[in-house]
């Protein structure tokens, strides 16, 4: 069985080589001269850049991105519950039903809590 | 009778309730929220005693198991989380002073509500048989625990180790979950009594993929515990987290942990050729733990920071205990070990949270005089030291002494020896707390230290067990499964 993972023991091997090499043949090839300031400095179409390269971001971006995500798992989760739905409640009843409502009560409290909470307030 | 089932259906129940509290602003008082939560989670202690079989549907289909063990750690787990709330009340005023909040006490509500969110996580962990709920149990418990670690925004050190936290914490369960693939592939199971009877079975060109599986999982469940080499984030994430929770991941954490350690591993002990190598394994770990803890715990000056290194060590007695598991008595001394391990860590970190607050922070400095300054407090912190060091008359020398005897049996003399020379060590370093408390002179200005009623119910209960038990174990061993 272990002889099956072979073609990804070599591609590893593969992946790992050619970067080990191209990195070496970087410094013997390339002919890396003498560091000095106007060489590290960054080059922003030849204009001198004006501030710090990372800018803060509010954290309201990243509240509205987490909840987007969670509420996006949420749909993610229901396609498959959706496709298997009939054929389940076929065979052993209606548990499947419950258990994806509970699902959707616990997020719906979640909902009501970020919504008292100012989470999707943008002007706070 | 009640379903089991219902057990953390309602503490997730309690919790949802609270966190609506939250946001209606239900609660005048923060700490009203905490009396709930207590009182919630004392209700559901109780239920632990009215079970009834279970008739639930997942039992059968091997998800969940409700035997004596998981009842046990069920109420382990109540009643750790009822003292981490106790500790949370008498922690709110630093809660509040280092978290931003645009009205006074906005933002500390949570903290009394996210250990409820945990302890179910953690009731689950102790109850799954299968590596899918152990997984999702797992994930409830850690992302509860990365937002309480960070929770001190104002705090360098508190933000330090929730990033710690969440990086390696991730880290882990990346090798959790690559282990479990590996174990699904091996053996086309993810369920662990299916595993246990699949295993004789598997070919023996097959078992280096179980083997490879069985490293990943002890790698992720080593962080949990932290055992040496997978325990770097300890003593940050001990020292930057808020206090009460630097408790409740030293004790509950790890004990459940430990729990789905044994569950995990007991399948492969009943295979000889998998037996061999998963001894070799534990013993190792068990000795890098012992020498490691003991060892980087003498230096420290930081109690915290020594609690977090006294931890490691204490992981590294229950290894020991685990990698003796052939013994008849192994797996109940390292039950017993544990519990008398959740007294005297909760009896310290209690003690040091109002002394935190009176003195202004957590260094063994800060302990100088207390003696002279809340004579009643420095005794119950001399048990607390004495236990966590094994001092006879104490449940700490019971733990140990169970421990070494089954390794004794199971001829493992030289993870004894480390044990006792490593016990000389601990003795050194838990001491030095006491020479602050007894030797030291108190700072000028400073009076006794104050506490809150709770507190100190909490502290005088938690000592006289430890000292009654010490004298007295069988009271314990009676209650084990």
């Amino acid at each position: 069985m272990l002889q099956d993972y072979t073609p990804v023991l070599l591609h590893v091997i593969i992946a790992v080589g050619f970067a080990t090499v191209a990195m070496i043949a970087n410094i013997v090839l390339g002919r890396t001269g003498k560091r000095n300031p106007t060489k590290d400095s960054v080059y922003e179409c030849g204009m001198v850049p004006e501030m710090a390269g990372q800018p803060r971001f509010s954290v309201k971006f990243y509240l509205v991105a987490m909840l987007f995500i969670l509420f996006d798992i949420e749909i993610v989760f229901m396609y498959p519950w959706a496709v298997v739905y009939q054929d389940f409640i076929a065979e052993s009843g209606t548990i499947i039903l419950w258990s994806m409502l509970s699902f959707v009560l616990i997020l719906l409290f979640g909902y009501v809590y970020a919504i008292k909470k100012g989470a999707l307030d943008w002007s706070r | 009778m009640i379903d089991p089932v219902f057990l953390e259906v309602s503490v997730v129940v309690l919790g949802i309730f609270l966190l609506m509290a939250e946001a209606f602003g239900l609660a005048k008082e923060k700490s009203t929220l905490a009396w709930w939560a207590i009182g919630g989670l004392a209700a559901v202690f109780i239920g632990t005693f009215f079970i009834g079989p279970n008739s639930n549907s997942f039992e059968v289909s091997g998800f969940y198991v409700v035997d004596g063990l998981s009842l046990f750690f069920k109420r382990f787990v109540l009643i750790s989380t009822i003292l981490v709330l106790v500790m949370s009340v008498d922690y709110l005023p630093i809660v509040q002073r280092l978290v931003p909040a645009e009205r006074p006490g906005a933002g500390s509500g949570e903290f009394f509500i996210l250990p409820v969110f945990t302890c179910a996580g953690l009731m689950w962990m102790v109850s799954a048989t299968d590596f899918i709920m152990i997984f999702c149990a797992l994930e409830l418990v850690t992302i509860s625990f990365y937002i309480q670690v960070a929770y001190l925004r104002r705090s360098m050190s508190s933000l330090e180790a929730g990033t710690k936290y969440l990086i390696l914490g991730a880290l882990s369960t990346g090798f959790l979950v690559y282990g479990i693939t590996w174990f699904f592939g091996a053996t086309g199971q993810t369920n662990l009594v299916a595993i246990r009877e699949v295993l004789p079975l598997i070919p023996v060109a097959n078992h280096p993929a179980i083997l490879f599986g069985l490293a990943l999982v002890l790698v992720a469940l080593g962080f949990k515990i932290a055992a040496v080499p997978f325990q770097f984030w300890v003593p940050d994430v001990y020292q930057g987290a808020p206090t009460p929770v630097t408790a409740y991941l030293a004790v509950a954490s790890k004990a459940a942990g430990f729990l789905v350690l044994i569950r995990v591993l007991e399948p492969f002990f009943t295979v000889p050729s998998f037996q061999n190598k998963l001894f070799l394994a534990l013993v190792l770990l068990a000795l890098l733990t012992l020498v490691f803890g003991n060892l980087a715990a003498i230096p420290q000056t930081n109690f915290k920071r020594l609690l977090g290194y006294s931890s490691i060590a204490h992981a590294g007695y229950l290894l020991m205990g685990l990698a003796a598991i052939g013994d008849a008595f192994a797996g109940g001394a390292v039950v017993f070990y544990l519990s008398g391990y959740l007294l005297m860590t909760f009896l310290a970190f209690l003690i040091l949270v109002p002394v935190t607050k009176a003195s202004g922070g957590d260094d063994i400095a800060h302990f100088n005089g207390l003696a002279r300054r809340s004579p009643g407090l420095a005794l119950a912190m001399l048990i607390a030291a004495a236990s966590l060091a094994g001092v006879p008359f104490t449940v700490g020398f019971f733990g140990k002494f169970f421990i070494f005897e089954a390794a004794m049996n199971q001829g493992l003399y030289l993870l004894v020896l480390a044990g006792i020379v490593t016990v000389a060590s601990g003795f050194y370093y838990y001491f030095k707390v006491i020479r602050a408390m007894y030797w030291q002179p108190a700072p000028e200005d400073a009076g006794p230290v104050a506490i809150t009623k709770t507190s100190s119910v909490a502290i005088f209960i938690l000592a006289m067990l430890i000292l009654i038990l010490g004298v007295y174990p069988q009271l314990l061993i009676g209650m084990l499964p």
